[in-house]
This record gives structure tokens, C-alpha cells and sequence, in this order.
């Protein structure tokens, strides 16, 4: 192979790249698992400084206790930073672990994942593939409820089943329920009881080339499962200072204090540092671990299960609806009909009284007139 | 009415046999509780180091422990039965009835004791005469394990429910979460131990000091083990980098108004309604399906005889 000592700019390749991607924009799929009460809603609101997923309607409470079961919500936001435009979704999971029978609760959240990635190599397999909508999930939190002992039987088999489909990262919410000490003890019981049951968390990459962000990549991971506080609101701490925070009657926990909790390692992970890694390993790993399973040597798609995951359900909806509206449209067209023909009706009941009353006032006329005559 | 007066009314200084049950997930600070409220390491830390071994399925795992307390002067040698496993399996459905029957199992005892000819002297009263069950603090509203196990056991033992770890929570969280446990509450007609009080009966400063307590309902606990110098005074606390919390405190949480509920002022009444509702309805029922069973026993012997009508 020759060596070319001087220049031809393909050096400016990255920066090429760097315009056709920031053009193209990107999707992130994130999906959040725990507890109804687990602290999910907070957590997503805060870390994307908006409030994007609404709180629990607590007056609908009975109607979901009574339902029984795992659904999925995805929820679609749009976000331009920078002239750089994300579309952003996030997956919740309501009724996850909320009740007293909780058999086979991870089923709808590994159909889901399994119907995205079956959705993607549908669309790819097709003959014209320049649109395909990519709803694939590129990280998974799961929320740990903060009770200091260590996982229960519903973390470990759900976490088993996730933690081979998607990037699954642990999340400790409300961490301002235990102190540090007992916070790290907690911490190192979960990383035992992960590794006791061989379940697959994802790792990101430590090494880097730049100082300073392998220790910080380091720090990263053994922070692992992080520890967060989630706060929409501003409050001022005793000295002060206008954080994000909760007040409580005896200080304030802060969302951004590293010595409070571990909030900006994992924004760190899931957006500013790492977030095409999440993405790329979807893609490298996952995706292509359930197309080899999926596709057959002749190009077919092999073994999917009708499964009614959130898109089918969006389409049924918006037919539903469609439905409704061309019901509602040819209903208030025969009601305009009666109208009219109330009308019309009415006009020539009007003109019958009319000559009605006319031959009334002719015949009378004529009776006048006969009178007149006879009397003659 | 001091204190002292309340006590000589309610029983003055013998020592008093009082049992609980304490009832709630693994990791909501019960056995801290315990011990914060008897000043004593009465319940075992149950730290699980085998990380396999403690995912597994199991039962409720009921155990006894037995601890000598005095508040206020008075002594009481207190129960507590602790009930690690509830609720932490994938479905916790027959947790309920593991529970229910032990309090049941109880009743019997004093029921096949009363009905003995020559009693025991020494009969130990092990009825269970309060329930404290702690409720998660998602700051939600209850959910259905808390709905269903206060339900099933409000017929046979006062309940009182209590929100656990409930530094979690800031004061007007704390407020919303209580206003709706009470409604969860009284939408599935749960009764609880609501302070009752009667206008005819009790004097104006009973009435007030039950009303108040009523309004505290679920009690919000906080538990310490540790000791912390706060202010020049040793305290129960937990610290936190941007706080401490004091246990005592009670504008932090209400376990001193609790403590005193369970340990002198309203031990008298749990342990009358014990006996003489609780107990009486549970007998009535037994009884009454003894009977019922005697009844159709002898039916059954009636047609056997019928059907062979030459033995006689």
C-alpha cells in the first residue's frame, strides 16, 4: 500500500459526518420499569427538565386496581437542542409489580421489545427502506424499590428476562430514603445478587483515549446501580442557594449534589456521554442476536407470535376514532337532512293553509254572491 | 386528668401482658421500629448474605419475641411477633391466610382453654390484641396487598396503620398520602382502630386527646438504631448529608405519640376490645359452626340408620 505524505482532506470526513448526522437527527427509545410509587414519573420529568410524562391521576386509582393488569404507554416527545432534533420516547409500564399476584408481569415488557425489534427487521427486509420508523428500545431502567435489604423475587426474574433483550441499567429511586452507609451496603448487596443470577446489566465502555474520562468512566461504573433523587421542583437550601430539590422539615436533599446522589452520573450515561453507545449496542448486539434467531437463510422472517404490543394499539385507536368521526359526520348529515325536510314540510303545510284559507274566502265569496242572487 | 390518674384508671402499675403483630414488606424498618420502640435490641437485624439463597419463594415466617418494658411506670411485659416473608414472593396470595390463621389459632387456645373443666393457672393470654401494619411510602395511595391483608384481618384484630420510613416523604407529600390511605380505607370499609370515643361516656379531655390521635391516622414512623449527639442531647436520629432526622421529634414523625398509644394510654382499651368484641365474634362464629357440623353429623348418623333397618 502506498503512503501518501501530503494531504487530501479526507481528514474532514468526521466533519462531513458530523453534518449529515446532526442533519438526519436521532431517536431514543427508553423504557422504565417498577413499582407504581417507585419514583419513575419524577425521575423521567427531571431528567428531561420537563414535565413529559404526567403524574398518576389518583381519583382513576380504583378503576386500575381492578383491572389487573401490565400495560404499555408510549409517550412521544420532540426536542431541538441546538438545531439538532431527537424524537424521544418513553415507555412506561403501569401496573408492573402493583399487585398481590404478580405471575409472569415481565411478559408485556419483553413482547413489547421483542415486537419493535420484529417491527425494525420487517421494515428493513422491505424492498424500499428509506422511512423505517425505528421504535427499538435502546436502555432499559429498572427501579429498585429503596428498601435496603436486596432484590426480590420479581427484580431478579424480570431483570433476568430484560437484561438479555435490552441495555438494562438498575436505578435506586428515592435515594433519599437511606442514609450512605447503608446506601453503599445496599448497593453492594444488589451488584452480589446481579451477579449471583447471572443477569446482564449493561456495561459502558471504561476506556478512552481523552484523560480524565476513563476515571470518570470508572467512577461511572462503580456507582453502579445508581442512586437518584428525582425533583421537578426549585427550592433554596439553608445557605441559600435556588436547586432543584426536596424540602424536607430538616434540610434539603438536592438533585444535582454529587454527595446526595448519583443524578448526574446517570444523565451522564444516558445522554450526554454515552447515549450513542446505548444506541449502537441495541443495534450491534441486540438487534442483531434476535435477527439471527428471526430470519431464515432464505430471507424470511421466521417464529414471530401475533403479540398486541403499543403499536398495534395505536392503530386500533386511531381507527377507532376515524370510525367514530365518519359516524359522527354522517349523523349530523341526516339530521341536516330533517331539517330540511322539517322545513320543507312546514313551508308547504304553510302554503296548504294558504289556499286553504283562500278557498274558504272563495267559497264564502260565492255564498255572497248566491245570497245576493237568491235574494234578487 | 394527669397522666398518672389516666394510668390508675386504666389499670394502674401491674405488670401488663400486651401482644402485637407487626405486619409489612421486607426493608420497612419493622424490626427497627421494634427496637427503637422498646429501647432494645428485642428483634434480630435480619441482614441475608447469601445473595442466591434470599430471592427464593418462601413463607410467612412467624416468630415470637418477648421483652419487658416500662413507660411511665408502668410494666408490661410486651410480645411482638414479627412476620419477615410477607408479601415478597412473585404471589404473595396465601400470605394472607398464613397470617389469619395464627391470630385464629390463638383464639383457640383460649376458646378449648375456657372450655376445660380444671383450668391452668399459669394460662399465658398469647391473643393477639393489636396489628401494626406498615404501608410503603410511595406517596401513591394504598395498594392491593395493603388493601386486601387489612380487609381480611379487620374482623379479628385491631389494626392500626402506619406509614413506614416516612422521613421519605416531605410534609405536605406526607399529608396527601395519609388523606388518601383514609379514603382508600373507608371506600373498602377497612376497619381500623380509629381512637373511638364516645360523647356520654368520656370526659372532654379523653375526647380531644382520641380525636387528635384519630387525625394522625396512619401514624408516620421513622426508626434509628443508631444514637446521634444532637444539640448536646443524645437522640435516636438518622443522618443524612443534608439533615438529621429525630425519632423523637414530633414534628418529624409521629412516633412518640405512637409509642405512647401502644405502650400506656390505649393498651387497656386494645386489649378490652380484643376480648370482648374481636374474641366474642370469632367464639360466636366457631360455635355456632360446631353446632352447625353437630347438626348435620347427626342428620348423616339419622339416614345411615334409616338406610339399614335391620341393625338395631
Amino acid at each position: 500500500m502506498a503512503t501518501n505524505t501530503k494531504s487530501i482532506g479526507i481528514a474532514n470526513l468526521p466533519n462531513q459526518t458530523h453534518k449529515i448526522v446532526s442533519r438526519k437527527g436521532t431517536t431514543f427509545t427508553v423504557m422504565v420499569v417498577g413499582e407504581s410509587g417507585a419514583g419513575k414519573t419524577t425521575y423521567v420529568n427531571t431528567l428531561l427538565t420537563t414535565t413529559i410524562k404526567s403524574y398518576r391521576d389518583h381519583s382513576k386509582r380504583r378503576d386500575a386496581l381492578s383491572r389487573k393488569t401490565v400495560s404499555i404507554d408510549v409517550i412521544r416527545a420532540a426536542f431541538d437542542e441546538n438545531n439538532f432534533a431527537t424524537q424521544l420516547n418513553v415507555v412506561d409500564t403501569p401496573g408492573f409489580g402493583d399487585y398481590v399476584n404478580n405471575r409472569d408481569a415481565w411478559q408485556p415488557l419483553v413482547d413489547f421489545i421483542d415486537g419493535q425489534h420484529e417491527m425494525y427487521l420487517r421494515q428493513e427486509l422491505q424492498p424500499h427502506r428509506d422511512d423505517i420508523l425505528d421504535g427499538r428500545v435502546h436502555a432499559c431502567l429498572y427501579f429498585i424499590s429503596p428498601s435496603g435489604q436486596t432484590l426480590r423475587p420479581l427484580d431478579i426474574e424480570t431483570m433476568q428476562k430484560l437484561g438479555s433483550r435490552v441495555n438494562l441499567i438498575p436505578v435506586i429511586a428515592k435515594a433519599d430514603t437511606i442514609t450512605p452507609k447503608d446506601l453503599a451496603a445496599f448497593k453492594r448487596r444488589i451488584r452480589d445478587a446481579i451477579n449471583a443470577h447471572n443477569i446482564r446489566i449493561y456495561a459502558p465502555p471504561v476506556e478512552s483515549e481523552t484523560e480524565g474520562v476513563s476515571e470518570r468512566n470508572q467512577a461511572m461504573v462503580d456507582a453502579m446501580p445508581f442512586a437518584v433523587i428525582g425533583s421537578e421542583d426549585d427550592v433554596v437550601t439553608p445557605d441559600g442557594r435556588t436547586v432543584k430539590g426536596r424540602q424536607y422539615l430538616w434540610g434539603v436533599s438536592e438533585v444535582e449534589n454529587e454527595a446526595h446522589c448519583d443524578f448526574k452520573k446517570l444523565r451522564n450515561l444516558l445522554i450526554r456521554s454515552h447515549m450513542l453507545d446505548l444506541i449502537t449496542t441495541t443495534e450491534d448486539v441486540h438487534y442483531e442476536a434476535f435477527r439471527s434467531e428471526h430470519v431464515s437463510t432464505d430471507g424470511r422472517v421466521v417464529g414471530s407470535v401475533a403479540r398486541k404490543d403499543a403499536k398495534f394499539k395505536e392503530e386500533e385507536d386511531a381507527l377507532r376514532r376515524r370510525f367514530a368521526e365518519q359516524v359522527k359526520a354522517k349523523e349530523a348529515m341526516f339530521r341536516q337532512w330533517e331539517q330540511k325536510l322539517i322545513g320543507e314540510r312546514d313551508k308547504l303545510n304553510k302554503d296548504l293553509e294558504h289556499e286553504h284559507s283562500y278557498i274558504t274566502a272563495l267559497t264564502q265569496e260565492i255564498k255572497q254572491l248566491e245570497d245576493k242572487l237568491n235574494k234578487k | 386528668m394527669s397522666m398518672s390518674d389516666m394510668r390508675a384508671r386504666r389499670g394502674g402499675k401491674k405488670a401488663f401482658l400486651f401482644n402485637m403483630i407487626i405486619v409489612g414488606q421486607a426493608g420497612l424498618g419493622k424490626s427497627t421500629f421494634i427496637n427503637t420502640l422498646t429501647n432494645h435490641p428485642t428483634i434480630p437485624k435480619r441482614q441475608c448474605d447469601d445473595p442466591a439463597q434470599c430471592t427464593l419463594e418462601k413463607t410467612v415466617d412467624i416468630q415470637a419475641y418477648t421483652v419487658e418494658t416500662d413507660e411511665d411506670g408502668m410494666k408490661m411485659q410486651l410480645t411482638v411477633v414479627d412476620t419477615p416473608g410477607f408479601g415478597e414472593n412473585i404471589d404473595s396470595s396465601t400470605h394472607f391466610n398464613e397470617i389469619l390463621s395464627y391470630i385464629e389459632h390463638q383464639y383457640d387456645d383460649v376458646l378449648a382453654e375456657e372450655s376445660k373443666i380444671k383450668r391452668n393457672p399459669k394460662f399465658q393470654d398469647s391473643r393477639i390484641h393489636v396489628l401494626l401494619y406498615f404501608i410503603p411510602p410511595t406517596g401513591h395511595a394504598l395498594r392491593e396487598i395493603d388493601i386486601e391483608l387489612m380487609k381480611r384481618l379487620c374482623g379479628r384484630v385491631n389494626i392500626l396503620p402506619c406509614i413506614a420510613k416516612a422521613d421519605t416523604l416531605t410534609p405536605k407529600e406526607l399529608a396527601a398520602f395519609k388523606m388518601r390511605i383514609m379514603e382508600d380505607i373507608a371506600v373498602n370499609e377497612i376497619q381500623v382502630f380509629d381512637f373511638p370515643c364516645d360523647e356520654n361516656e368520656d370526659d372532654d379531655e379523653t375526647m380531644q386527646e382520641n380525636l387528635e390521635l384519630r387525625s394522625l391516622l396512619p401514624f408516620a414512623v421513622v426508626g434509628s438504631d443508631d444514637t446521634l449527639l444532637v444539640n448536646g442531647r443524645t437522640l435516636r436520629a438518622r443522618q443524612y448529608p443534608w439533615g438529621i432526622v429525630e425519632v423523637e421529634n414530633m414534628k418529624h414523625c409521629d412516633v412518640a405519640q405512637l409509642r405512647s398509644v401502644l405502650l400506656s394510654t390505649h393498651v387497656q382499651e386494645l386489649k378490652e376490645l380484643t376480648h370482648d368484641v374481636l374474641y366474642e365474634a370469632y367464639r360466636s362464629e366457631k360455635l355456632s359452626q360446631l353446632e352447625g357440623l353437630a347438626e348435620k353429623l347427626a342428620e348423616l348418623n339419622m339416614q345411615a340408620q334409616e338406610q339399614q333397618p335391620g341393625s338395631v
